[in-house]
């Protein structure tokens, strides 16, 4: 097939395959690379399927790079080298716009872009520190990701940053000095920690809006309902996601004194918010979202456990909002006891919304014998378990309501003064006291832990964990006066209590690193360590920083008032919370948080498409042991990315290590995030993996999560039983049975009569695969001289037979 | 003659399950697809009306024709069960796996329709595209017209020529149309997923590949067993050499149809010949499944990117609607 390039200038000519090899030669050159030619040999082999008869340059960029891009799963050098390729062609094209970053910066101040303070640092020190070596540190799907969601871009949506002009950006839009800003640089271009994605968008730009999270809280009034809709509106407008507590909003049936008229209850509301949220883009970057939040004593609880099905009345489904409920121990208690529970009408109760703990059994028990008694208008007796398993069947089925639990968070209240922690965020992260005149507000940042190892991968490197930890509790701190609070309530919240978020990623990576299997219970106690470890060292921090600036408002408040907390003063009321990283993680190249790997092979749906991660790190390990290979390769896709089961791996590597996640006991999934949340003062945000096989024990798995004192649980993930047939790998469906293939078996003459002529055939299919169809004809024919070495190919031979 | 799964039927008959179903497999296979059953509700389609708006001149009329495609080829496999094999069928078990097959089709006609009405395209249009389009109706006819022959009752499944008549039936519609053209078609879908367009449309779709490859385990099911049951029809060469022709000549309908639309260029990142590849590779596994020789000898998807649809899935909730969840 004879094929034409078509340049840039509209010119053409003959597509020569030496070209490409050329350019490919180059971007390997200077990588440790055991056989370049192989390489080669294979991206050209790939490419020379995709290239069609006519091609622009530009689109022959892209098919190189998908070309290598497609070789991923092969090997991690393939991901290296789509990295380069990708990497050369940002960097080239921003490179052609800005010849330095100072002009990069002069530029975009000029449209407005960026903030104009940026350029009262040095801006010669800040160039001299942005390190372009670091580039090598991001894999292909971090940079995919950073290129098409994070990178700062023009209107006509091409990219004007190199990616260490991004990490600089968000640097110098955060630090206050060159040295705290190039602190900050190195540490996040090194990926040892990650700003959360608010934070790396905003950062330094006009829109200043740097925290993740929002958690406002609706009263049982007209007014405050549509005063919450439009600060929401406004919160997710900017990026931010919203949780919001509904509990106070009287029932169905509830009677309205100023109308004299029996109210719709809370549902109706909860569908504005749907509605709302699902019009609002978050910065056409990410969809806004939203969480509503409910105590399910709340009398309108059973259709509230309805909003995500997709079926029935559409006035009473949600399919935009995320839906959670803020469980008292009291409910649990009665739950595990299978003692009846009882609903009632919040406008009715009022009291039993802000109690909490002992205070709240009382006021219930007080309240159903109100209800025994008669003297209720409004209440509903259903039997604890009856309700629980309806619950969990919602859970499983719709992935909602998620299961926090009231009790937990507000033990650990550290400012009770200001108020009760009425519900958490949408990650379920969160844990700060507000109220419907105090919306809280977080900003996140998480430690990249696979980053924290020392050399001789023995244990962690505690003195760069301390100093990752300062840098990040002063980095985050001053954000908290950089940042733009879309509303009162907000910035009220923020400036009385000063609340941080410090979380971490890429723990399930360390732990391999330091060869500790995730369910171990080693790896409980690294967990607890951990915890300790950051906790400490950011009390620390604060507890400095207050000597600096200050402790938080309500702090000297309530000291000045006489009732000062037990504790010594720090800037920030709470530090630690354990955010999900989705994408940051991505960026990183890490696991998720304290997740394990979600598998050793799987496929990740993002707004940017759709990627294939491997388990580096099972590869490595494979590697150095000579056992990486395309067979390997093959059988880890068929087993779902599992290697339990493989033979050829058994007594070769610790298997232990690489469990995924449906492999890990669920109650060991709660062990690890109950050891962090011992010490970690917000939550811990843990989605919950669930084996199809044990279904069956929900019940008792959410339970434990309530006994070992989690604060949240998040998603539930069930494994999908039904797969689809396997696209890309062979399947035996015919099993023994001939078909077809009956009357050809019957003459004599053919070459697979055999016992098992289809284990032949496959056999067969497999030497051709391997050989090639020409050799394994001439083994078939007995013609070759002598007779093969290769076992496969001997099958074939039929003197060898 | 001994009871067959293909037989002459009437409404008395077949009307009890049996604790030891004489197809196991069907049993089976009608579990299987219940728990794959979903609701195109669960999807956020309307998300993707932007990227529609966005799509270039040719990604819009490749995304429109396949959705056409679909849209009527859905409804046809609905037809030539309904009218050319359902009457024919004598078992329960059978009769419950085919049912819940028809049943999916609806879903997916179902699905189609609202992408269709989320994008506001032009409903009769798109409708009318698998004739309109002259490599599109060539595909449709093959099937059309081998059905005709067979429907309302024209043959005697008492007879071996009955026998083979259903058995061409059922090949064409479930290893042709649905395990030949709709592959061809699902990886455009995929495509566009992977270059970061129609990411919701795309969600739907995978669901109906698992959906589909259930059907394509119908069919094959069906045709080994009546092969099994009436030996006497591998003994006639010229109709097994037929078979595999047609499922060839499928292949070359729909390749010419592919040239039709990726001519010399690339479009999401494929061109013709790595389509091709593909396609021969789909073939010869439909063709080693059903027991012939493969025609081609390629053992490798050269789509590599597909083998994301065979791995288990991790998803960003808040950014793609999920296909994971069970219903069941
Ligand atoms: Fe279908
Ligand atoms: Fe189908």
């Amino acid at each position: 097939m004879q094929r034409t390039v078509i340049k840039r200038d509209g010119s053409e000519e003959r597509f020569r395959t030496q070209e490409i090899i050329n350019a490919i030669f180059e971007i390997i050159k200077g990588m440790a690379v055991e056989d370049d030619y192989e390489l080669v040999f294979r991206i050209i082999k790939e490419l020379d399927l995709k290239v069609p008869e006519r091609v622009t340059t530009e689109e022959l960029d892209v098919l190189v790079l998908k070309a290598i891009e497609h070789l991923i799963p092969k090997h991690p050098v393939y991901d290296t080298l789509a990295t380069l390729q990708l990497l050369k062609l940002i960097n080239k094209r921003v490179g052609r716009q800005f010849s330095s970053f100072s002009q990069y910066l002069k530029f975009n101040i000029e449209t407005g872009y960026l903030k104009e303070d940026l350029v009262q640092f040095d801006l010669k020190t800040i160039e001299k520190a942005i390190d372009y070596d670091n580039d090598r540190l991001l894999d292909y799907f971090g940079l995919t990701t950073l290129r098409d969601r994070y990178l700062s871009k023009d209107r006509e949506q091409e990219v004007i940053e190199k990616p260490q002009w991004f990490f600089m950006r968000v640097a110098l839009g955060i630090g206050t000095t060159e040295d705290e800003v190039i602190a900050i640089y190195n540490k996040m271009s090194r990926l040892e920690y990650l700003h959360s994605t608010p934070t790396l968008f905003n950062s330094g730009t006009n829109v200043s809006q740097y925290s993740s999270c929002y958690v406002n809280v609706v009263d049982d009034s007209l007014q405050s309902i549509t005063d919450k809709l439009t600060e929401t509106a406004f919160l997710a407008k900017y990026a931010g996601g919203v949780g919001t507590d509904i509990s106070r909003v009287r029932a169905t049936g509830s009677h309205i004194h100023s109308l004299n008229a029996k109210s719709s209850g809370v549902i109706p509301f909860i569908k504005v918010f749907d509605t709302m949220v699902n019009s609002i883009q978050q910065g056409g970057r990410r969809r806004s979202s939203q969480v509503i939040s409910i105590q399910p004593w709340h009398y309108d609880i059973e259709t509230f456990l309805e909003l995500r099905e997709t079926t029935g009345n559409a006035y009473f489904r949600t399919p935009s909002l995320n839906t959670k409920l803020w469980m008292p121990d009291e409910m649990m208690k009665r739950i595990e006891k299978d003692e009846p529970v009882y609903l009632f009408d919040p406008g009715e109760c009022p009291e039993l919304v802000e109690a909490v703990g002992d205070d709240f059994s009382n006021k219930y028990h007080k309240r159903i014998q109100q209800a025994e008694a008669g003297e209720l208008k409004l209440f509903k007796k259903l039997s604890g378990r009856d309700f629980y398993k309806k619950y969990l069947f919602k859970l499983a089925k719709t992935g909602h309501p998620w299961l926090t639990f009231k009790d937990a968070h507000n033990r650990h209240n550290p400012c009770p003064q200001y108020g009760i922690i009425n519900s958490s965020n949408l990650c379920t992260e969160i844990a700060i006291p507000n109220n419907p005149e105090s919306t809280a507000v977080c900003t996140l940042a998480s430690v990249n832990l696979a980053r924290h190892i020392n050399a001789d991968k023995t244990d962690f490197n505690w003195t760069q964990l301390e100093s990752t930890i300062q840098i990040i509790v002063r980095a985050l701190d001053n954000v908290l006066d950089k940042n733009y609070y879309p509303s009162e309530a907000s910035k009220r919240n923020t400036m009385d209590l000063r609340p941080l978020g410090i979380g971490m990623m890429g723990f399930a990576e360390a732990l391999v690193q330091l060869k500790i299997a995730y369910d171990s219970s080693q790896a409980v106690e690294v967990a607890q360590k951990l915890g300790q470890f950051f906790r400490e060292k950011a009390y620390g921090t604060s507890e400095q920083l207050a000597k600096e600036k200050g402790a938080f408002p309500h702090y000297e408040a309530v000291r000045k008032a006489g009732k000062a907390y037990a504790y010594p003063a720090r800037r920030n009321a709470v530090l630690l919370a354990i955010a999900p990283t989705a994408t940051i993680s991505i960026i990183a190249g890490t696991t998720s948080s304290i997740d394990s790997y979600f598998s050793n092979l799987y496929s990740r749906d993002t707004l940017s498409g759709k990627y294939i991660v491997i388990n580096k790190r099972l590869i490595e390990d494979l590697e150095i042991k000579g056992l990486w290979n395309d067979e390997i390769a093959d059988a880890i896709k068929s087993n779902n990315g599992s290697v339990q089961t493989i033979e050829a791996l058994r007594g070769k590597i610790d298997v232990n290590l690489y469990k995924t996640t449906y492999e890990v006991h669920p109650k060991r999934q709660i062990d690890l995030a109950a050891a962090f949340q011992e010490t970690v003062d917000q939550a811990v945000s843990k989605s919950i993996y669930i084996d199809e096989q044990l279904r069956a024990e929900m019940e008792d798995i959410y339970l434990y999560a309530w006994k070992k004192q989690l604060k949240s649980t998040y998603y539930c993930f069930i494994d999908k039983v039904i797969k689809g047939e396997k696209y890309t790998s062979e399947v035996n469906k015919r099993g023994s049975r001939k078909g077809f293939g009956r009357q050809k078996l019957a003459t004599p003459d053919s070459r697979l009569k055999n016992d098992s002529p289809d284990g032949l055939k496959t056999i067969e299919l497999e030497a051709r695969a391997k050989f090639g169809d020409e050799l394994v004809d001439e083994v078939k024919k007995g013609n070759q001289e002598t007779c093969p070495t290769d076992p496969l190919l001997a099958k074939l031979c039929p003197s060898c037979e | 003659m001994n009871a067959k799964l293909i037989g002459r039927t009437s409404v008395r008959d077949n009307i009890k399950l049996s604790e030891n179903p004489s197809y196991p497999v069907f049993r089976e296979l009608y579990e299987k697809q219940k728990k794959a059953i979903w609701f195109p509700e669960e999807l956020n389609i309307q998300q993707d009306a932007l990227d529609y708006h966005h799509l270039s001149v040719e990604e819009k009329d490749l995304f429109d024709t396949a959705v056409g495609y679909f849209s009527s080829s859905e409804l046809l496999v609905q037809n030539v069960l309904v009218n050319a094999f359902f009457p024919l069928l004598t078992d329960p078990h059978a009769k419950m796996s085919f049912s819940t097959q028809l049943f999916m089709e609806n879903i997916h006609s179902d699905f189609f329709e609202s992408v269709l009405q989320s994008f506001g395209m032009d409903h009769a249009a798109m409708y009318d595209v698998a004739f309109s389009d002259p490599f599109l109706r060539k595909k449709q006819s093959l099937i059309v017209e081998e059905i005709d022959k067979i429907s309302y009752g024209k043959i005697d499944p008492e007879t071996l020529e009955g026998q083979k008549q259903v058995l061409r039936a059922i090949l064409l519609n479930n290893i042709v149309l649905e395990g030949i053209f709709f592959y061809s078609s699902f990886a455009h879908f995929f495509a566009m997923k992977e270059m970061g367009k129609m990411k919701n449309v795309a969600s739907g779709v995978e669901l109906i590949l698992i959906d589909e490859s259930l059907h394509l385990q119908n069919g094959i099911e069906a045709i080994l067993i009546i092969l099994d049951e009436s030996p006497d029809i591998v003994e006639d060469e010229a109709f097994v050499e037929e078979m595999r022709s047609i499922i060839l000549k499928g292949l070359q309908l729909e390749l010419d149809y592919i040239r039709s639309k990726f001519g010399q260029r690339s479009l999401l990142g494929m061109s013709y010949p790595e389509l091709e590849k593909y396609l021969k590779y789909i073939t010869d596994r439909r063709l080693v499944e059903l027991g012939f020789d493969p025609e081609f000898n390629i053992h490798e998807n050269p789509l590599r990117f597909l083998q994301k649809e065979d791995v288990k899935k991790l998803i960003n909730f808040f950014e793609v609607s999920s296909t994971e969840y069970t219903n069941y």
